[in-house]
């Protein structure tokens, strides 16, 4: 079970006389939760940003509520206000300031807000409120030396939770045994490997013999609020009628069945995945540095029995939907929406999450606009320029407002890959750009 | 959904605690799975419904009746039970199923930093209870599919308050014989309280099967479950008993939520003990078709664990909850038991042949 974050709270009136209570409660706020002085004072950086960026904006008198929450590997920054003129165009990745363009010129603060950090998002809530959440990772040394021990083949062993230093030496082993397309980078830092175990977001398994020698192990996470992500199983030199992969699979199930989680993908998945556990959802293509496409077979189990749930979906991908849900066997009520004219924002924001060393991106909008279509479009390009090749688009259909951008993506040359059952609220659709659409961006 | 006020007011262990979706009615899962007949086989019901007399108490019932309350603490009822076991009334408490007197005991029973322990792969009610409560529950590893009685004796700690034995065990069927269950009784000497969850006690037929109610004068930290559920056929109306030692059910009484019994399952319930033809039907019927599914399902080459009870489980070699999307295609609806922390396999409760025909079927069909 995953233990509460500490978190710290300050409701403040927003103004450029207040800027110094709010810089000072989060750098505090940072340091306190043990991160080092040059995140800290990027991560105050960023606050203080959007704090006169809403003094600007707001309306007199208006407040604003920061929480400052200790993440283990990270330090979370939400602020919670009402506006009626929040414009998050400057998210984007795209994003650049006009220096004729004062609208523009005020929205600098946002976007050096969102470059200073690693991760944000934004959400709305009721009567035009809103959250910023601003993540800074701590910063970690990377892996470089991979001595590691031999390993034997075990003849007995047993599945535990993992303590520190041997987690740090499964990691080792790990890296030194799979190849880079077999883990998530982050697994090159074993230190922040540590952390998001020792703060609940990673849950690690591993096989031991009695001597405490690692044979193998399997790690995961909670993605959205109902799905787990599972990586894995990594095995060292266990003969190949071992059933440590399963076991270690049995464990790992063991524990997130009794969970809110109904799926488990598994996106990472090692050869010795075992058979009759995962079902195949299909699978993308990875375009390498050489030239060459690989394929990444995406698995998933369901956690619970299916009871079904309600899609939405644009008229465009209904017949997509309509075959993957009747090969998994998956009941859906699809109702299908569409863009009729309605009033929309005029900008959109799209998040990016990188994946340098498989120069993939996967983007996701977390804000409607207008000019999504020619936000993607901007997108596309900048990230064709940075040569990232794999490009990758996810639409939640739990929100008909995703479902809308269907539209965009198919115009702009997007093709859906497949379903990830409740890869978010709902289902989740990924799509990936290809690679000979040039006309379309 | 910024107001962080509502938020304070819950307890830690409730946020930990995950809720139960159960399932959704049959009309709506036979309306997305696309099929026109569903054979229930995930609940463990008795395909023959209430005995006779307790279906006659269903249609005799005289709706301005219902404006009427029930008697608070099913008077009538544990009356009869008293006679039929030859205990005092006051020694049984009932509750709106067995479920709720789960909840009964263990309000009765633990407070802040107390603990149970019960099996891994077990009823998980008990479980759930404890742990949103704000209890620990200790959950040992069964071995060999049936509870493991030394490694629930090595969990106790001081601040153990109850042990939950499910005899015959759901949803492996394996149970404790009479030596076994005294030699566990002896160990605990009286220190904590031992649950002995019989729901399924009037399924089985072997001979050094305990009567748990029987050795209640002997053992007065024994609490006996009962439900009519099961053998009885009357899971609609959600009736269940607790039965154990005067001292202890003045106890646990304290917690008990009275008129939670609805006055048709207390009537239906008080006549359905009568009728042995009924009990001795069911079994014959669970005996039957065990015996055919244990055929067929081998005839497949699958492994299956057949014990006590209505019920029997069968291993897949894909995931339990692919099958059971799948078998919802062909109108079929089992227990998948991942949930149980029994990865690929399924619990497939007993029905008529029929029902058992269409499992198999459509089981071949997916296998294939």
């Amino acid at each position: 079970m995953k233990e509460e974050n500490i978190k710290f709270s300050l409701r403040t009136r927003l103004g450029a006389g207040f800027t110094r209570i709010a810089t000072s409660f989060a750098e505090e706020s940072a340091k306190a939760f043990g991160m080092a002085q040059p995140e800290a004072l990027k991560l105050t950086l960023a606050c203080e940003e959007i704090f006169m960026y809403l003094s600007k904006v707001g309306q007199d008198r208006e407040t604003v509520e920061i929480e400052m929450m200790d993440g283990g590997y990270y330090v979370q920054s939400t602020f919670l206000f009402k506006t009626h003129h929040f414009n998050p165009r400057a998210f984007n990745l795209t994003a650049a300031v006009n220096l004729d363009d004062k609208s523009s010129l005020e929205e600098m603060g946002l976007l050096i807000a969102s470059r200073t950090v690693d991760r944000f998002h934004i959400t709305e809530g009721a009567q035009q409120s809103v959250g910023v959440v601003l993540i800074k990772e701590k910063s970690y040394p990377e892996l470089t030396e991979l001595g590691v021990p031999e390993i034997e083949p075990m003849n007995t062993y047993k599945v535990k939770t993992s303590d520190p230093n041997t987690l740090k030496l499964f990691i080792r082993l790990l890296l030194a045994y799979y190849p880079g397309h077999l883990y998530p980078t982050g697994f090159r830092f074993p230190g922040k490997v540590l952390d998001m175990a020792s703060s609940g977001e990673y849950g690690v398994q591993l096989a031991l013999d009695e001597q405490g020698r690692i044979g193998g192990g399997l790690i995961w996470r909670r993605i959205g609020s109902k799905a787990v992500e599972s990586f894995g199983p990594y095995i060292f030199n266990q003969p190949p009628d071992s059933k440590m992969a399963q076991d270690l699979t049995d464990a790992i199930i063991g524990k997130v069945a009794k969970t809110e989680a109904i799926g488990l993908i598994s996106r990472y998945s090692t050869p010795e995945l075992p058979r009759g556990y995962f079902e195949p959802l299909g699978s993308i293509d990875i375009f390498q540095t050489d030239g060459t496409v690989s394929s990444l077979p995406i698995y998933y189990r369901q956690l619970l029995e299916d009871t079904g749930c309600q899609v939405w979906a644009h008229p465009g991908l209904k017949e997509f939907l309509q075959a993957e849900y009747s090969r998994l066997f998956f009941a859906r009520e699809i109702r299908l929406t569409r863009y009729e004219g309605e009033q929309r924002s005029p900008y959109s924001v799209f998040v990016p999450q990188f994946d340098r060393s498989n120069r993939q991106v996967t983007l996701r909008a977390i804000w409607d606009g207008a000019d999504a279509a020619d936000n993607l479009s901007r997108h596309v390009a900048v990230l064709r320029s940075e040569n990232v090749r794999n490009i990758f688009f996810e639409i939640d259909l739990s929100a008909s407002w995703q479902a809308n951008l269907t539209e965009t993506l198919l115009g702009k040359g997007f093709r859906p890959r497949l379903i990830l059952p409740y890869g978010g609220e709902a289902d989740v659709v990924i799509f990936q750009f290809e690679e000979t659409a040039d006309s379309h961006v | 959904m910024f107001d962080v006020s509502f938020d304070k007011l819950v307890p830690e262990y409730v946020k930990r605690f995950e809720p139960y979706i159960p399932s959704k009615p049959d009309l709506e899962l036979m309306k997305l799975y696309g099929c026109d007949l569903l054979y229930r086989l995930n609940n463990n019901e008795n395909p023959f419904g209430p005995p006779p007399a307790a279906q006659e108490i269903l249609r005799r019932f005289n709706p301005p009746r219902a404006a009427i309350y029930p008697s608070g603490d099913s008077y009538y009822l544990r009356h009869k039970l008293a006679s039929k076991h030859g205990l005092d009334p006051e020694q049984f408490l009932i509750g709106n199923g067995a479920n709720e007197v789960i909840a009964f005991v263990i309000k009765a029973f633990c407070q802040e930093g107390d603990n149970i322990v019960t099996a891994d792969k077990t009823f998980s009610v008990y479980e759930w209870v404890a742990q949103f409560s704000g209890f620990e529950a200790r959950l040992v590893p069964l071995k060999d599919f049936a509870f493991d009685k030394q490694g629930m004796l090595d969990q106790i700690n001081e601040r153990t308050k109850i042990l939950f034995v499910c005899n015959p065990n759901n949803p492996t069927g394996t149970y404790w014989d009479e030596i076994k269950l005294r030699r566990f009784l002896n160990v605990i000497a009286n220190r904590q309280i031992v649950v002995l969850d019989e729901a399924y006690f009037e399924f089985v037929e072997q001979a050094d099967y305990p009567d748990g109610i029987k050795l209640l004068h002997e053992y007065p930290n024994l609490v006996v479950f009962r439900t009519f559920s099961k053998m009885y056929g009357l899971a609609g109306l959600r009736i269940g008993y607790l039965v154990g030692n005067l001292e202890v059910v003045d106890v646990i009484r304290r917690t008990c939520v009275v008129y939670s019994v609805n006055i048709v399952g207390q009537e239906a319930a008080l006549l359905a003990l009568d009728d042995e033809g009924h009990i001795q039907r069911t079994r014959n019927l669970v005996r039957a078709e065990k015996a055919y599914l244990k055929q067929e399902l081998e005839r497949l080459g699958l492994e299956i664990q057949i014990g006590e009870g209505c019920y029997i489980m069968v291993k897949l070699p894909m995931s339990d909850t692919l099958a059971y999307r799948k078998l919802m295609g062909h109108g079929v609806m089992v227990r998948s038991m991942t949930g149980f922390r029994y990865p690929n396999w399924i619990r497939v409760s007993i029905n008529t042949h029929e029902a058992m025909e269409a499992f198999v079927d459509a089981l071949s069909k997916i296998l294939s």
